[in-house]
C-alpha cells in the first residue's frame, strides 16, 4: 500500500554519511559548503548524518591510503542498503598527485562499487550538488530493484 | 481460627529445629520439612483473610489462656488485626518465595542445614513480630530476627566483606535492639504493663510525661534502626552486598518491613500522636533522607546488590515519608508502597541472585550483555526495575502516584510547604531511582557481552519459577490499584486507625472508652486522582492494533524484500562487519560503557557532596556506631523539647 | 455502539492517532523550515520530515551483533505507543480529555519518562559504546528538566486546586480541574504569580523533546547520533515519529497548563486556532533556540535546568503557595 510512497521518498530525503580517506581537506571543506545558505542542500532533503548505519549516500574524499583502507570498507559494509557510494574529487578515482606512493592504495573502484563520481581538485559546489542529487534518483531505482 | 496465628509461629520454629534433627541425613527431607514450613504459614495466613479483612473482626490468642484478670494483661497475647495480618501476608510471602528459590540457588553451598535453621527461625521471629501484642514480645523477636539475620549475612564467610558486614550488622545492630529494649523498659516502669492494647489505653489516659516520650524517641530510633532508616543505611549497604540473595530478599522486603510496622504502630497505636506536626516532622523528614540521601549513594555503586540495597532504604524511606504524613491517603498509600517494595525488590534481588549464580560475579564494571545469555532473567529483571522506578503500569508506580498525592493533600489541607517540599524530593528520587536502574540494565544486561561470559547459561526453571511469582504479583497489584486498595489496604488503613477495636478486643469491651481513646477506624481510603491502569492498557492496546494494521497492510508479499531485516544470527559470519558496532570505522574490540562511567554530566554537578557522601560512608564500625548514637540523641532531643 | 464509534474515532482520528502524527509532521516540518529561513536558506519542504520517516520505512534494518534483538525491536514500538496514549489525556480542545478519567498530571510526567525510557533501553540493547554514551546523557537530561517539571506541575495544581462537589475532597492534579479554573479565571499564563512557571516550562519543552541546543544525548557529530548510534531502518523511523509527535505533545501540554480555556465557542475555530498556537509554540521553545545556539554540554543543561530553569518554577511556586 505504501510501497508507491516509500520509493518516492527514497530521492526526497537523501542522508548523507562522509568518510574522508586520507583526503587533504579541501573537498571536505567544499561538501560542507553545499550546506552553507548559499547552496544549501537541505533544499532537496539531504542531511549530514553522524552513523553510518542511517546513511543513504555514502561520499568518499581521499586517495584511500592504506591507514584508512580497512576502515573505509569496514564502514562501507555497515551502511544498510541500499546504498549509493560517491566519489568525491580527483583523489578516489585516480589518486591524483598521491598516485604511485606506496601509502596508498586506490582507486576506490578496488572495494566498493561507486555510482557516482566528481571530478576535480577540489570539485565546485555545483558539481558536487549536481553529483548528489543524481545518487539520490539512483538510490530511487535502487530501492525499485531491491524489491523486484 | 484463632490457633493459627500461633500455629503459623510454631510450624517454623518447630520446623527450624527439625531441619537441624533430620537435615543432615538427607536432603529431600529437609527440602520437603523447608517447603512445608514455608507453605503452612502461607495458606493459614490467607485463612485469616475472611475473617479479618472482611468481617473486620480482630483475633487474639492469649498464650496459656492467661487471658486480662480485673483488667491488667499479665499473659503474653498474639494480636492480629488488619495491619498485623497486612503485614503477615507480606512476610509469608516473601519466606515463601525465598524459600523456593533457597534449593537450587543454594546447591553450591555446603551445611546446608545450618541456612535452613536459621532462614527458618528468621522467618518464624518476624511472623512473630508483626502477630505479636506484647512489647516485650517484639523486642524478643527483633533480638532472634537480628541474629539470625547476622549469622545468615555471614554464611558465606569466604566472601570478602561477609564476615566484616556480618560484623558491622552485629554491632550496630545491637545499638538498634538496645534502643528499643530501653523503650520497652521505660515505658513498663511507667504503665506496669506491656500489652500493647494496654499501654495505648492507659497512654491515652494518663496522657505523656518526659519518660514517655524518651521511651517514644528510643522505640522510634530502635525500629527505624530496623528499617535501616538515614543514618543506619551503610549496614544494610555491608550486608547486602554479601548475603545470599534468598537472605537479601528477606532482609529488604522483610525485616525492613518490621521496622516500618513498628512505626505505625508506636505513631499510630500506641501513642496516637499522628497527628501533630512535630511527630509529623520527625517521620516524614527521616523518611525523606533516607530516600534522597540512599537513591544517590546507589548512583555510585558497583556492586549489584549493594546498588539495591541502597535502594531498598530508598524505597522504605518513601514508606516511613508516607505513613508519617497522619492522613488515610498517607497510610494507605504508605502501606501499598511498603507491599510493592517487597514484591519487586524481592524480584531484583532474586534476579541479582541468578546473575550471581550463573557468573559468579556482582561487578557492575565486569559484566555486560547477559541479555543474551539469560533473556528470562532480564525480561524478569526489566519488569522489577520498571516497578521500582515507577513507570506505569507497574505496581511501584500505583504506590507512589498515591504518595504524591497524598503528600500534596496534606500539603495543601495544612497550609504547610514543607510537605510539598517532601512531594518534590519524592519525586525527583524516583527519576533518580530511574537512572540507577538504567545503570543496571545497561550495564549487566544490555551493552556486550564479555569473552569470559560467552556461555554462561540460563538459570534453571526452580529458580526462575519464584521470580515469576514475583513478576506476576508486580503486574496484577500494578493493573487493579483499585481492588487492591478495597480489598487489603482498607482494612489494614481501618485498622491502623480503630484504636479502640485494637484495644477493646484484648481487654474487653468498653475498656477503650474508659481510657478516653476515641478514633475508631475509617470509612474507606478516598483516593483524589485518576489512574486508571486497566482503561490505560485498553487505550494502548488498541493503538497499537491499529499501528500493527497499518504495518501488516503496508508491508509487502515478499516482506524480506519490502522490510528487509538482517541480523547476525542469520548468516553467522562471526566477523563480519557489517554486524559489528560502529566504532567509526575502527575494528571492533570489546567495549562497554560500564556503570561507573555512565551520568557523568550530573555526577560532576554534583562532585562536593558525593564526596562528601564517600568521606561518610568510611566504612569503619566505630563511625556507624557514633552516627547511630547521635541519631538517637537527635531524636530524643528532637522529642524531648518539642512534644 | 454509538459510543464505541465515537470512542475509536477519538482514539483513531482525532486527538489520537492520526491527528498526533498530522500535527508532529507539521511542527516539525515548520521547524526545519524556520531554522533555515532564519539561517537565510530555503530550507526542506514542509513535508520533509514524512519523507524522512517513508524513506527509513524503505531501508534494510541491521540489528548488530551484541544486540538484543527482541528489545531492539520492541522498545522504539513501546515508546511510541506510550506517546500516543498521552494525546488522549490532554484536553486539548473544548476543554475536554477524550479519556479524563484514565490519568492526571502525574500519570502524564510518567508516560513521557516511559517515552524516554523506551529510548534508552532500545540504545542499550544495541550493545554499541556511543548508545551507552548517549543514554546517559540522555538520563542526566531527563534529570535536568525533571526538577522543573515536576514544580511547574505542583504549582498550576496548586494555584488551580478545586474541591470535587461530592465529597469535598480535593482534586490533586486532574486536567479537568486546571481546564475549569482557566475558564472560570482565564488562562494561567494571564496570573502573574505564574508566568516564572510559564517561562520555565518553556525552557523544559526542547529538552523534552531533545531538540537543537540540548540534544546532548544525540549529538551527530561526537558520539555518532548517540542513542540513535546502531538504529536503521523501520525502527528507526519509528523514533524519528516520536521525536515529531513528542514536539506537538509537549506543546500542547503547555496550552493546556497555561492557556487553557480560550474558546470561540466553534469547534472548527477552536482547532485552527489551537494549532496556530502549537506552532508558534514550536517556533518560539524550538526554532530560536536551535538557530540561534550551539549544543550545549551535558553538564552545562544539567547546570542550567537545576539553576535558572528551576529557580523560574520554584518562584512560582513559592508565589502561588503565599496566595498571590
Amino acid at each position: 500500500m505504501f510501497e508507491k510512497l516509500i520509493d518516492n521518498s527514497m530521492a526526497k530525503s537523501p542522508w548523507i554519511f562522509h568518510i574522508n580517506a586520507g583526503s587533504c581537506n579541501g573537498c571536505d571543506i567544499e561538501l560542507v559548503s553545499v550546506l552553507t545558505p548559499r547552496y544549501d542542500a537541505e533544499r532537496l532533503g539531504f542531511k549530514l548524518t553522524g552513523t553510518p548505519r542511517q546513511a543513504d549516500i555514502v561520499v568518499v574524499s581521499g586517495p584511500i591510503t592504506v591507514q584508512t583502507r580497512d576502515r573505509l570498507v569496514r564502514t562501507l559494509a555497515q551502511v544498510p542498503e541500499p546504498r549509493v557510494v560517491v566519489s568525491l574529487g580527483s583523489c578516489p578515482r585516480s589518486g591524483n598527485v598521491f598516485k604511485g606512493s606506496y601509502a596508498i592504495d586506490g582507486p576506490l573502484e578496488k572495494y566498493t562499487h561507486v555510482d557516482v563520481s566528481v571530478g576535480g581538485c577540489t570539485p565546485k559546489p555545483e558539481a558536487i550538488m549536481a553529483a548528489l542529487a543524481q545518487a539520490a534518483q539512483i538510490l530511487a531505482e535502487k530501492r525499485k530493484e531491491m524489491r523486484k | 481460627m484463632e490457633n493459627f496465628p500461633i500455629l503459623a509461629i510454631m510450624t517454623l520454629f518447630v520446623c527450624a529445629f527439625i531441619v537441624s534433627l533430620v537435615g543432615r541425613r538427607n536432603a529431600v527431607v529437609r527440602n520437603v520439612v523447608v517447603t512445608i514450613a514455608v507453605t503452612v504459614p502461607l495458606v493459614m495466613m490467607l485463612c485469616l483473610i475472611p475473617t479479618v479483612f472482611i468481617d473486620g473482626e480482630t483475633i487474639v490468642y492469649w498464650l496459656g489462656n492467661w487471658a486480662p484478670e480485673a483488667d491488667w494483661a499479665i499473659g503474653i497475647c498474639l494480636e492480629v488485626d488488619g495491619l498485623s495480618l497486612f503485614f503477615g501476608l507480606v512476610v509469608t510471602v516473601a519466606v515463601f518465595v525465598s524459600g523456593l528459590y533457597s534449593f537450587t540457588y543454594m546447591n553450591h553451598d555446603d551445611s546446608l542445614v545450618n541456612y535452613y535453621t536459621l532462614f527458618l527461625m528468621l522467618s518464624g521471629s518476624v511472623l512473630g513480630l508483626v502477630l505479636s501484642g506484647d512489647l516485650f514480645n517484639i523486642f524478643v523477636m527483633i533480638e532472634i530476627m537480628t541474629f539470625t539475620a547476622v549469622a545468615l549475612t555471614a554464611f558465606r564467610n569466604t566472601y570478602e566483606g561477609a564476615l566484616e558486614g556480618a560484623f558491622k550488622y552485629l554491632a550496630v545492630g545491637s545499638l538498634g535492639s538496645t534502643c528499643v529494649l530501653l523503650g520497652v523498659a521505660m515505658l513498663y516502669s511507667q504503665l506496669h504493663t506491656l500489652n500493647l492494647a494496654q499501654v495505648a489505653a492507659l497512654l491515652s489516659s494518663q496522657g505523656t510525661n518526659p519518660v514517655t516520650i524518651a521511651a517514644f524517641a528510643f522505640l522510634f530510633i530502635g525500629f527505624g534502626s530496623k528499617a535501616f532508616l538515614f543514618p543506619f543505611q551503610p549496614l544494610a549497604a555491608d550486608a547486602h552486598a554479601v548475603a545470599p540473595a534468598s537472605i537479601s530478599l528477606m532482609i529488604s522486603g522483610v525485616l525492613t518491613k518490621c521496622g516500618v510496622y513498628g512505626i505505625i504502630r508506636l505513631v499510630y497505636v500506641l501513642y496516637q500522636n499522628y497527628d501533630q506536626p512535630i511527630v509529623q516532622y520527625l517521620v516524614t523528614g527521616f523518611g525523606a533522607i533516607s530516600m534522597f540521601v540512599c537513591v544517590t549513594m546507589a548512583f555510585n555503586q558497583h556492586n549489584f546488590k549493594r546498588l539495591l540495597a541502597f535502594h531498598s532504604i530508598s524505597q522504605v524511606g518513601y514508606v516511613i515519608t508516607a505513613v508519617g504524613l497522619g492522613s488515610i491517603l498517607g497510610v494507605g498509600a504508605g502501606l501499598y508502597h511498603a507491599m510493592n517494595h517487597t514484591i519487586f525488590k524481592g524480584l531484583l534481588f532474586l534476579t541479582a541472585g541468578a546473575v550471581q549464580h550463573q557468573t559468579g560475579s556482582l561487578d557492575l564494571d565486569r559484566l555486560g550483555g547477559l541479555g543474551k545469555r539469560m533473556p528470562k532473567t532480564c525480561l524478569l529483571f526489566l519488569i522489577g526495575a520498571a516497578s521500582i522506578s515507577g513507570l506505569p503500569p507497574f505496581n511501584g508506580f500505583a504506590s507512589k502516584w498515591m504518595i504524591y498525592q497524598a503528600a500534596f493533600l496534606h500539603g495543601v489541607t495544612t497550609g504547610n510547604f514543607y510537605f510539598i517540599f517532601i512531594c518534590v524530593v519524592a519525586l525527583i528520587t524516583s527519576v533518580l531511582t530511574l537512572a540507577s536502574f538504567i545503570k543496571v540494565a545497561q550495564s549487566v544486561f544490555f551493552g556486550q557481552l564479555p569473552e569470559e561470559y560467552k556461555d554462561v547459561e540460563e538459570v534453571p526453571l526452580t529458580m526462575r519459577l519464584p521470580m515469576w511469582v514475583l513478576a506476576i504479583l508486580c503486574i496484577l497489584t500494578g493493573l487493579f490499584p483499585d481492588f487492591i486498595q478495597e480489598k487489603l489496604l482498607t482494612p489494614a488503613v481501618n485498622a491502623v486507625f480503630n484504636v479502640v477495636g485494637y484495644i477493646d478486643t484484648a481487654m474487653g469491651t468498653g475498656y477503650a472508652a474508659a481510657s478516653g481513646v476515641t478514633a475508631a477506624g475509617i470509612e474507606g481510603i478516598a483516593v483524589t486522582g485518576t489512574w486508571s491502569p486497566t482503561s490505560w492498557l485498553m487505550l494502548l492496546f488498541c493503538i497499537t492494533c491499529a499501528v500493527a494494521i497499518v504495518f501488516l497492510l503496508a508491508s509487502p508479499d515478499d516482506k524480506q524484500k519490502g522490510f528487509p531485516v538482517s541480523s547476525a544470527d542469520e548468516t553467522a559470519q562471526p566477523l563480519d562487519a557489517k554486524y559489528e558496532p560502529f566504532f567509526s570505522g575502527e575494528e571492533a574490540v570489546y567495549s562497554q560503557v560500564g556503570g561507573s562511567d555512565l551520568f557523568w554530566g550530573f555526577k560532576h554537578s554534583w562532585r562536593r557532596y558525593f564526596h562528601f557522601m564517600h568521606d561518610w560512608h568510611s566504612g569503619i564500625v566505630n563511625d556507624y556506631a557514633l552516627y547511630g548514637a547521635v541519631a538517637i540523641a537527635f531524636v530524643l532531643l528532637f522529642c524531648i523539647v518539642l512534644l | 455502539m454509538n459510543e464505541l464509534l465515537l470512542n475509536l474515532f477519538y482514539v483513531l482520528v482525532f486527538p489520537g492517532l492520526l491527528f498526533c502524527i498530522l500535527m508532529g509532521i507539521l511542527l516539525a516540518g515548520l521547524d526545519r523550515v524556520w531554522v533555515a529561513r532564519m539561517q537565510r536558506r530555503v530550507g526542506p519542504p514542509l513535508l520533509q520530515p514524512w519523507y524522512d520517516f517513508l524513506k527509513c520505512c524503505g531501508k534494510e534494518t541491521i540489528v548488530p551483533r551484541h544486540a538484543k534483538k527482541a528489545v531492539y525491536f520492541a522498545a522504539p514500538v513501546i515508546g511510541f505507543v506510550a506517546l500516543m496514549t498521552i494525546s488522549l489525556f490532554l484536553p486539548v480542545v473544548n476543554g475536554r480529555a477524550a479519556f479524563s478519567g484514565t490519568a492526571d498530571l502525574v500519570v502524564i510526567l510518567y508516560l513521557l519518562t516511559l517515552v524516554s525510557v523506551c529510548m534508552m533501553v532500545g540504545a542499550s540493547a544495541t550493545g554499541s559504546p556511543f548508545a551507552g554514551v548517549g543514554l546517559s546523557r540522555e538520563m542526566v537530561a531527563m534529570i535536568s528538566y525533571e526538577l522543573p517539571f515536576v514544580l511547574v506541575i505542583l504549582a498550576v495544581s496548586r494555584a488551580t486546586l478545586s474541591y470535587d462537589a461530592g465529597t469535598g475532597m480535593p482534586l490533586t492534579f486532574s486536567l479537568q480541574a486546571i481546564m475549569e479554573y482557566q475558564e472560570a479565571n482565564g488562562p494561567l499564563i494571564t496570573h502573574w504569580s505564574l508566568i516564572p512557571a510559564a517561562i520555565a516550562m518553556l525552557f523544559v519543552i526542547p529538552c523534552e523533546v531533545g531538540m537543537h541546543p540540548f540534544d546532548v544525548s544525540e549529538a551527530e557529530t561526537e558520539i555518532c547520533e548517540g542513542t540513535l548510534a546502531e538504529y536503521s531502518g523501520p525502527p528507526l523511523a519509528v523514533y524519528k515519529l516520536t521525536h515529531m509527535v513528542k514536539m506537538y505533545i509537549m506543546t500542547a501540554l503547555f496550552c493546556v497548563l497555561f492557556l487553557g480555556g480560550l474558546t470561540t465557542g466553534i469547534l472548527f475555530f477552536d482547532v485552527v486556532i489551537f494549532i496556530l498556537v502549537c506552532a508558534l509554540l514550536t517556533f518560539v521553545t524550538m526554532s530560536l533556540p536551535h538557530a540561534v545556539c550551539a549544543r550545549f554540554k551535558t553538564e552545562q543543561v544539567f547546570k542550567f535546568y537545576w539553576t535558572v530553569v528551576a529557580g523560574l518554577a520554584a518562584v512560582s511556586m513559592i508565589l502561588v503557595w503565599l496566595g498571590l
